[in-house]
Order: C-alpha cells, then sequence, then structure tokens
C-alpha cells in the first residue's frame, strides 16, 4: 500500500473571480450541490488561499483584481495548480481589449488547465479539476525529487512562491 | 528576634526620614541597599519564627500613639478645610469625638500591643520584598517625572514610609494601635495618590481620602462596642479568644467593614480606580503588596471568629458578587492600568471570601491568592510604568504595535495576564482550590454556595475574556518580524522585570514545596486547626483536596515555557506568505471589541451598598 | 489493569478516533443534504496531503503556538480519560484554546484576530457551564475526579438532566457547529484563526480539531456513568443532534450566541445546581 497515492483524494480549491460575470461562478456553486457533489472526491471549497491545492478562476483580470490575483497566487503553498474556467479567463473572452481589462489569467500567473465555454458546465468543471489532479500529482512528485537531490527547497526560475514577486508587479496609478 | 522585628519597623522609617536629606546620589545607593536589607531582614525573621511572638511596648508610646492619632485627625481637618471637602471634614470631627470619647472612657493600660505570628511574618516577607522591588523601580521611574528635586526625594521618602507603616500594620494586635497605622496608610496613601496636583489627582485623592476614613471610623466604632459588649480590651487575640459568641458579631461586622473600605470592594471601589492618577509605581505599590492586601489580612486574622457566622455569609455573598462586577465593569475599559485595577477587585474578593470561609483549605488559598497575585500585579504594573514611560502608551487600543516594537514588554504582560488565569501558574492553584471548596460550599450552604458559584464561574469566565482582550492588542507581529531582538529600556527596568519574572517563575516550580513548608504552617497558625499537607507519590493533599502534581508539571511545559519559546524559535527551509487580506496588501491597525457596562455601575453601587447594610444589620439581630 | 489499559489505549488512539469520527460526521451530514458525501477516510486523506505540502507560513511564533495548541489538547485530552479532575480539565482545555487564540492575535492578519476574538468570546460562553456542570458533578459524587465518574453505576443523567440539555446547547460553541460557529466562519472570516495555517502546521490546528471531538463527546459519555449501553446512545443521539442542528440552522451573531449561552444554557446549569443542593 502506497500511502502516497491517496494524496490527490483530497483536492482543495480556491475559488477566485478576477471581474467576470457570475455564471461561472454560478456553475461552480451548482457542482458542490447536491447533483454534482464534487465532495465525493474529497474537494473542498475553502476560500482560503493557504491551505489550497487549486486555484480557480473565473473572469478576465481586470486592472484591479490582478495583484490581488497574483498576491494570492503567491500565498498557495506548492505544489499547486491553476485552473482559469471559462473563456473570459482562458482568454479575455467578451472583454478581451476593453479600457478595463488585462486579459486572460495566463498573462499573470501559468495557467495548467483552461477550461472552456461562457458558462462553463458543471461537468467541464469536474473534468477539469480531474486533469489538474494529474498535474498536480506530477508537480508533488517533481517537488519531492528536487527535495531529494537538493536537499535544499527549490528555486524555481520565476521565483512565483516568493513574497516579493508580488511588489514586483507595479500598483495601478492613476 | 525582636531586636530584628523592631528594625523591620524602624528601618523604613529612618531610611524615609533620610531620603528627604541626603544629596541624590547617595540616596539611590541608599534605597537599593535598604531595599536588600529588608528583604533579608523579612527572609531571616519568616525563617526564624515559630512561635507568636506577643510584645508590648513602654507605657509612654501609648501617649505618642495617642498624640499621633490626634495630630494625625488634625492634619485631616486641615486638608478639609483647605480642599472645601465637606464629607472629609465631617468624617474627620466623627472620628476626632470618637477617638476622644475613647480615650477618656477606655483604661489607657495595655497588657500586648504586638503580635507577630506566621501571618504576619508572610506579609512582612511580602511587603518588603516586593515593595523594596517597586521603590528600587521608582527610582528611574521618578527621575524622568516632571516636578521639583525635592518632590522627586519626598516620593521615595513617602514609599519608605508607607512600607514602613505597613509592616507595623500587620504586626499590631490592639486595635487603637492598629487604628493608628491603618489612618497612616491612608495618609500615605492620599499623599501619593495626590503626588501630581493637578485638579484629577487632588479630587481622587479626597476621594481615596474619605473612603478610607469610613473604615477608619468603623474601626473606631468597634473598639467602642467591644468594650461595650464586655469583653475588656480591643485587640485582635482577645476578638479571637471570644469565638462563637454573639456578643462580637458586632465588631467583627464593623472590622469587616473596615477591610472592605481598605480592599476596594463595592461600594468604595471608586477610590482604588481613582488612584491610578498617581505614578505607576504607586499603583504597583497599592496594588501589590500594601493598602489594599490589609483587607484579606484583616479577614484572615479574624477567620476563626468569622467562621460560619451570618456576618461571614454576607461577606462572602458581597465578595461574590463583587468579583462578577468587577470582572464586567472591567471589560468596559481601554486604560491599561484601569483594567489591571478592576482584577485586582476582583481578585481581592476572591481572597476575603477565601479567608471568610475560613475551612484549612480555603486559607491556603487565599495566602495562595495573596502572595502570588503580588507578584503578577506588581509586574504588570511596573510594566504599565515602562510602557508609559519608554513607549509612551497608556490605553489597550493603542498598543498594537507593541509586539514589534517591545517585543519583551509584550512577553511579560502576556505571561503575567496567563499567569493570574491558567494553570499551572500560583495564582490559578489559588483559584482552583477557590473553586473546588465553593463545590464543598454549595453543598453545605445551599443557595448561598450555588449562588457565589455561579458568581466565580461567570466572573472568572469574563475575567479571561478581558485578559485575552489586553493580550491580543499586544502580541501581534508582521511577518517581516521573524527574529525578535528585545528592546532595551535601562537597568534599572530591566532588572526589576527580571527579577519579578523569576519570582513567577521560580513560585511556579517550586509550588509543591511551597505548598508545605510555606503556606501550610501560616495557614494552620492562622486558622487555628491543622492543615494536613501530605504528599503522596505524585499528588498533593490539602485536607481532602488532591492536587496532582504531574499534569501541572506538563502545563509547565505547555504555557510559560511554550510561550517563550514561540518568541525565540526559527523554523528553517520554510516559506514565508504574507498574511491574508483578500488579496489586499495594506496594514491595518487592530483593535478589539468593546462592552460598554457603564449602565450597570449605578447598579453595582447600589447594590454594594445593601450589602454593606446587610452586614452590619446581620450583626446586629 | 483495565482501568487504566483502556484510557491509555484510547489516548493514543484519539487522533485517529476522532478523524474517523470527522469523517462519519461529513457523510451524514452530506446524506442528510442528499449527497454521497466523501468517503469515510477522508480526513486522513487530507492529512496526507497536507503533509506533502510545501511549508509555508506567517512568521514562526504563529507556526510554533499552533503545533503546541494540538499538543497541550492531547494532552488535556489525556487528563481527562485518565480520570483527573474535572476543573483542572477545563482549565487544561482553556489553555490549549488560549494557545490558539494568540496564534490568532500574534499575526497581524484581520481574519485571524476577528477570528481569535470570536474564539475568546465563545471561551465566555462556554467555560462557564462547564465549571457549574463541573460542580453539579461534585455535589454528586462527593469528587471531581472523572475516574469516580466513569466508574459510579448511577448515570448522572438520571440526576442532573438539566445540566445535560446545557451541556447539548453549549457543544455546538465548543466545536464550531452552526449556528454558534462565529469563531470559525468559512464563508465569512475564512476560518478564523485557522486561517493562516498552511501545510504541515494547518494539520497541527486540523488534527486538533479532531482530538476536540473526541474530548467533547467524553464529556457526554460522563453522564452515563459506568453504563455503557447508555453511553453508546448517548453519544448517537448527541452526534444526530449536532449534525442536525449544524444542518438546519444559520449562523447567529456572537451577541446573540453570548445572549443564548449565558441566558439559556447558564440559567438551565445555574437550575440544576440548585435542584442539587437543595436534595
Amino acid at each position: 500500500m502506497n500511502l502516497a497515492s491517496y494524496r490527490k483524494k483530497s483536492p482543495w480549491i480556491l475559488h477566485y473571480n478576477a471581474g467576470g460575470c457570475n455564471g461561472c461562478d454560478i456553475e461552480i456553486l451548482a457542482c458542490l450541490a447536491p447533483k454534482y457533489d464534487i465532495e465525493r472526491f474529497g474537494m473542498i471549497n475553502t476560500g482560503n488561499p493557504k491551505q489550497s491545492d487549486i486555484l480557480l478562476v473565473t473572469g478576465p483580470v481586470t486592472k484591479r483584481s490582478r495583484e490581488r490575483l497574483v498576491e494570492i497566487y503567491a500565498q498557495m503553498p506548492e505544489p499547486k495548480v491553476v485552473i482559469s474556467c471559462g473563456a473570459c479567463a482562458s482568454t479575455g473572452g467578451v472583454f478581451r481589449g476593453m479600457y478595463n481589462c488585462e486579459g486572460g489569467v495566463d498573462q499573470f500567473i501559468p495557467v495548467d488547465v483552461y477550461v472552456c465555454g461562457c458558462g462553463t458546465r458543471p461537468e467541464q468543471i469536474i473534468d477539469g479539476v480531474v486533469q489538474a489532479l494529474a498535474i498536480l500529482e506530477k508537480k508533488t512528485k517533481e517537488l519531492e525529487e528536487s527535495v531529494k537531490l537538493k536537499r535544499e527547497a527549490v528555486k524555481e526560475g520565476h521565483q512565483l512562491n516568493r513574497r516579493h514577486i508580488a511588489d514586483e508587479i507595479k500598483p495601478v496609478l492613476s | 528576634m525582636y531586636f530584628f522585628i523592631t528594625g523591620l519597623f524602624l528601618l523604613p522609617l529612618i531610611v524615609s526620614g533620610l531620603l528627604l536629606v541626603l544629596p541624590g546620589k547617595i540616596s539611590k545607593r541608599l534605597v537599593i541597599l535598604t531595599s536588600f536589607l529588608l528583604s533579608a531582614l523579612a527572609l531571616y525573621i519568616f525563617i526564624n519564627t515559630t512561635a507568636p511572638l506577643y510584645f508590648s511596648v513602654p507605657g509612654y508610646v501609648n501617649e505618642v500613639v495617642a498624640g499621633a492619632d490626634i495630630l494625625l485627625l488634625v492634619y485631616f481637618g486641615w486638608v478639609a478645610l483647605r480642599k472645601k471637602s465637606g464629607l472629609v471634614g465631617i468624617l474627620t470631627v466623627l472620628q476626632l469625638a470618637g477617638l476622644l470619647y475613647l480615650l477618656k472612657t477606655l483604661p489607657a493600660s495595655h497588657s500586648m500591643q504586638f503580635m507577630v505570628d506566621k501571618l504576619s511574618v508572610f506579609m512582612f516577607l511580602l511587603i518588603n520584598v516586593i515593595s523594596g522591588i517597586i521603590a528600587v523601580f521608582s527610582l528611574r521611574y521618578i527621575e524622568e517625572e516632571a516636578c521639583s528635586a525635592f518632590r522627586k526625594k519626598y516620593f521615595l521618602s513617602i514609599l519608605f514610609w508607607f512600607i514602613g507603616v505597613m509592616n507595623l500594620v500587620v504586626s499590631s494586635d490592639n486595635l487603637e494601635y492598629f487604628f493608628l497605622f491603618f489612618e497612616l496608610t491612608t495618609l500615605a496613601s492620599f499623599l501619593l495618590i495626590g503626588f501630581r496636583k493637578d485638579a484629577v489627582s487632588v479630587k481622587n485623592a479626597l476621594t481615596a481620602l474619605w473612603m478610607n476614613q469610613v473604615g477608619g471610623l468603623a474601626i473606631l466604632a468597634a473598639i467602642f462596642f467591644i468594650a461595650y459588649n464586655g469583653y475588656g480590651e480591643a485587640t485582635f487575640s482577645n476578638l479571637l479568644a471570644h469565638t462563637a459568641e454573639k456578643g462580637i458579631l458586632l465588631p467583627l461586622a464593623l472590622i469587616a467593614v473596615a477591610a472592605i473600605s481598605k480592599g476596594a470592594q463595592l461600594p468604595f471601589s471608586k477610590w482604588l480606580l481613582g488612584a491610578m492618577v498617581a505614578p505607576t509605581p504607586v499603583s504597583a505599590l497599592l496594588h501589590s503588596s500594601t493598602m489594599v492586601k490589609i483587607a484579606p489580612f484583616i479577614i484572615l486574622r479574624l477567620s476563626p471568629a468569622l467562621k460560619d457566622t451570618p456576618v461571614a455569609m454576607v461577606l462572602i455573598g458581597l465578595t461574590g458578587f463583587v468579583f462578577i462586577a468587577a470582572a464586567v465593569g472591567a471589560l468596559a475599559q481601554d486604560n491599561f492600568k484601569r483594567i489591571l485595577a478592576h482584577s485586582t477587585i476582583a481578585l481581592l474578593a476572591l481572597m476575603i471570601m477565601m479567608g471568610a470561609m475560613g475551612t484549612p483549605v480555603t486559607i491556603v488559598a487565599s495566602l495562595v491568592l495573596i502572595l502570588f497575585h503580588g507578584i503578577s500585579k506588581c509586574m504588570l504594573f511596573l510594566n504599565a510604568g515602562v510602557l508609559e514611560r519608554v513607549f509612551h502608551l497608556k490605553e489597550t487600543s493603542d498598543m498594537d504595535r507593541l509586539g514589534e516594537s517591545g517585543p519583551f514588554t509584550s512577553l511579560v504582560i502576556t505571561l503575567g495576564f496567563m499567569s493570574l488565569l491558567l494553570p499551572p501558574f500560583g495564582a490559578f492553584i489559588g483559584k482552583w482550590l477557590s473553586i473546588e471548596t465553593l463545590g464543598a460550599l454549595a453543598t453545605e450552604k445551599k443557595i448561598l454556595g450555588a449562588l457565589v458559584m455561579v458568581a466565580i464561574a461567570g466572573g472568572g469566565a469574563v475575567l479571561s475574556l478581558l485578559y485575552f482582550k489586553v493580550m491580543g492588542g499586544l502580541v501581534s507581529r508582521s511577518g517581516e518580524q521573524d527574529r525578535v531582538r528585545f528592546e532595551k529600556t535601562g537597568p534599572i527596568y530591566s532588572a526589576t522585570i527580571y527579577i519579578l519574572l523569576g519570582l513567577v517563575l521560580a513560585g511556579m516550580i517550586g509550588l509543591p514545596l511551597l505548598l508545605t513548608h510555606y503556606f501550610a504552617p501560616v495557614a494552620a497558625e492562622t486558622g487555628r486547626q491543622a492543615v494536613p499537607v501530605v504528599t503522596e507519590g505524585w499528588n498533593l493533599y490539602i485536607a481532602s483536596m488532591r492536587l496532582p502534581i504531574l499534569p501541572l508539571l506538563v502545563a509547565f511545559f505547555l504555557l510559560p515555557v511554550t510561550v517563550i519559546t514561540a518568541l525565540f524559535i526559527r523554523f528553517r527551509k520554510v516559506d514565508r506568505a504574507r498574511e491574508y487580506m483578500c488579496g489586499e496588501k495594506l496594514n491595518y491597525s487592530f483593535s478589539s471589541f468593546y462592552f460598554s457596562t457603564d449602565r450597570a455601575t449605578p447598579y453595582f453601587y447600589a447594590a454594594g451598598v445593601l450589602f454593606l447594610a446587610s452586614l452590619i444589620l446581620v450583626a446586629l439581630i | 489493569m483495565n482501568d487504566v489499559l483502556i484510557p491509555v489505549i484510547l489516548i493514543l488512539l484519539a487522533p485517529l478516533l476522532g478523524g474517523l469520527l470527522y469523517g462519519f460526521e461529513r457523510i451524514v451530514k452530506a446524506r442528510m443534504q442528499r449527497r454521497i458525501g466523501p468517503p469515510l477516510l477522508q480526513p486522513f486523506y487530507d492529512f496526507l496531503k497536507l503533509a506533502g505540502k510545501r511549508r509555508m507560513m506567517v512568521h514562526s511564533a504563529h507556526a510554533f503556538l499552533g503545533i503546541m495548541h494540538f499538543v497541550s489538547l492531547w494532552f488535556a485530552l489525556a487528563v481527562l480519560l485518565l480520570g483527573g479532575d474535572l476543573i483542572l480539565v477545563i482549565f487544561l482545555h482553556l489553555l490549549s484554546t488560549s494557545l490558539l487564540i494568540l496564534a490568532g492575535y500574534s499575526t497581524r492578519s484581520i481574519f485571524s484576530h476577528l477570528g481569535a476574538n470570536r474564539a475568546a468570546i465563545s471561551v465566555l460562553a462556554y467555560e462557564p457551564v462547564l465549571i457549574i456542570l463541573a460542580v453539579s458533578i461534585f455535589m454528586l459524587n462527593g469528587t471531581f475526579d472523572t475516574a469516580a465518574v466513569f466508574t459510579s453505576s448511577e448515570p448522572l443523567l438520571y440526576k442532573m438532566p438539566l445540566a445535560f440539555i446545557a451541556l447539548l446547547l453549549v457543544l455546538p460553541i465548543k466545536l464550531k457547529k452552526s449556528p454558534f460557529d462565529v469563531a470559525e466562519a468559512h464563508q465569512e472570516i475564512t476560518g478564523g484563526v485557522e486561517l493562516e495555517f498552511s501545510g504541515l502546521f494547518y494539520e497541527a490546528v486540523y488534527t486538533a480539531k479532531w482530538l476536540d471531538y473526541v474530548f467533547c463527546y467524553t464529556l457526554v459519555f460522563l453522564f452515563a456513568g459506568s453504563n455503557i449501553l447508555l453511553g453508546a446512545g448517548l453519544l448517537v443521539f448527541t452526534f444526530l443532534y449536532l449534525n442536525a442542528l449544524d444542518n438546519s440552522t444559520a449562523r447567529v451573531s456572537y451577541k446573540q450566541m453570548l445572549r443564548f449561552s449565558l441566558g439559556v444554557a447558564f440559567s438551565l446549569a445555574f437550575i440544576n445546581l440548585l435542584i442539587n443542593s437543595l436534595t
């Protein structure tokens, strides 16, 4: 029996709306409700970056929300996976090119899974999460590998886990 | 032995006089030297006292005492005239009339004026060690006070005078002498509270004066009724010799009133709260070792006589009420010193209650509370002084950066509050003993016991909420401040606080030893009954109560050690993250919740007056 | 031999038992909402996952206090199960809670502070009731030791039913269940005190919650004395009651909680004390 194999049975989700229309958010909540009941897979909607594994972003990134998005991402412990949920989060969607919109989530943080649709369907979200789980498992293994090899904390190229990367993004000046 | 005890009486008084005339540098050394000497003397006397010592003084001292009494009252009258305070005036006239009448009617000869038993010696140790530390602390504190050089000397001088008078109070047997010393402590506190000479100080000093004068008047009345009821000489030992007689109930009740006024119980709590305007060492002195501790001392001294009388029942009811009322009143406070004052009143109520119950375990509980409350409160108040002088903070709501700018002060205050609340600290043991004995009281005394139990349970929980509220503002640090460096507050400040912290921790570790060798003999002599304290394996038995030592030992590692380690421990190879604020990166200032209890205060006072009236009524009936 | 062996086994297995209880509770709660719910061992999967995360913290003091909260809570539970003094147990539990509250205060995080404030209020709400309960037990048994309660053949339930009701009313506060979960309030202050913990450090706080379950259910079990059948019945009843309550009520504000617990539960405990002292 390999204890490590049970790790992927407990993905905790952080849901962040970067400025969307709430369509996708309602679908995410539908996943929690009796019909889809993703708690079957041990998923919890935590609302707290420090204890979650999967960041579920909906909506296009607006100017006001991008710093918060990066800050929240930086506060999640590794290994972590980002799912951009819906057309807006993936590309900017219908909001793309507007004065207040900065485009998709992947412009600011690395995205692992893109879920399409404008309102994504709950089945799609669940599918996306299942794919994310495989990536999460891979990342966990990589993390362990590097710890074993170097015996010190992993230093990634983009240093996304360090607290000061959030500072590097310039605040919006009006 | 007489020589040493007289030394304990006279040394502070002589030093007090010397401090007024000596130049600053020498007086500084003198203060430190005297503090050490007094502590050493008290310790020596404590170790070598086995049986109660009675001793009388030559006859001319009686005349001196009578003269001093009249002089003191004349001074009070002068104060009343100058400050135009009607209440002080009326009380002074009443006291003067009563005193003159008593001097005329009562026999002038006394068999014994002083009695030094183990309780007195116990109080000596508390008074001299703690007050000595406070005196050393105030050397530095008073230097920064904005006043003339003479007034600085004058302050230290009164401080030592206070110590000397306190030593006399706890060893006098004769009530006439006791009255003089009682009033002298009133005078000392009056002078110290009014030290800053501004309008508020003067007003509060006068409040303290008249409230304590009520106590003095009650003592005079007690002396009168003792003679009137035909018990002869008015001494404590005489009262104790006539336990379980109806005639002494009224004097007992009156002396209890004196205790209540000194101990700032409702309805007299106002003077202690007002005393906060004085320089902080004064508050420390009033709260920890002197002044208010006279209240539990008197009750303990009389506990064999008080035990199971209706007076004791009313006293227990009153103090139970005060415990919860003071705790609730504290929730509305923001000033750090006022919060401490409320918690002192609440804990004093507990000490008085335990003394009034008079069973072996309760007397031990009362003594434990007196000692450890004294040490912890002294530590907290000295820190209040540091906060005031070094960090310029007075209100708890302003202290939310203290964890970063003054980690040591914040740590000590946290430990101080925890020592009043949680196992394994000494004050907690006192509280624990109280709760368990109150359970027994509830079984015997039915409704009274149940009501008092409710007050203690409720009040204790309110106090814990209060301490959390204060601690909450003190300890927060941002993530950048992982490495803690203790602030420098000056050698005198840090030395005194380190000594007190050491005393708190040592008291906690040595508690089983202290209980068997220190508290039990004192309690046995105070309560006039055997206090069996037996150690069996990992259990300590006080009469029927079992104190398991092992859990307390583990709790020592779980609380003080943990809290201190938490400051120093550093986890390596751990990522850092900013505090979660929904992705914002702002800095917030924190404050805690606030309860307004002002509407209830008049009712508290009214209930206090009712209790007081019933105290006298019960004795009369 | 048995009166030492069973408690020791229980103490050692306490986190395991608590975890199973928590897992079962999640299933029952889900079934009450007509969901399927997670597997029984879900808490342990969470446990394994949290252990594998890279460590992260706000500062060391905060993380350390969280760990010590777990340790001290386990110790309080051990004293309770080994038949220690009930008042001491209540205060040891307060000690462990105060370490968590202190941890909450030690960061400069608003939600942590809010949670710690509310946890302190919760202490005020349930502690007096527990102390009155302990005194009532003392008046019946003549001792504060829980060992005497565990071995007494007459269940406390029949002698002090009001106290049991009072305990049932304050248990949701202690276990942070709706309607009295202001201290945790996931949707409102995202977990309160436990918010800033992550990874291995959160594991300590998460497991401490399981221990709290065991602690509270042991308090319930006290009412059955040595009658194991009745004890089991009480446990099942309390379990169903807590989950039904959690599922069917909405959160009340801390003031309402305080008013209710001090007004109703505390009065019930007091009436019980009076009845005990008069008979």
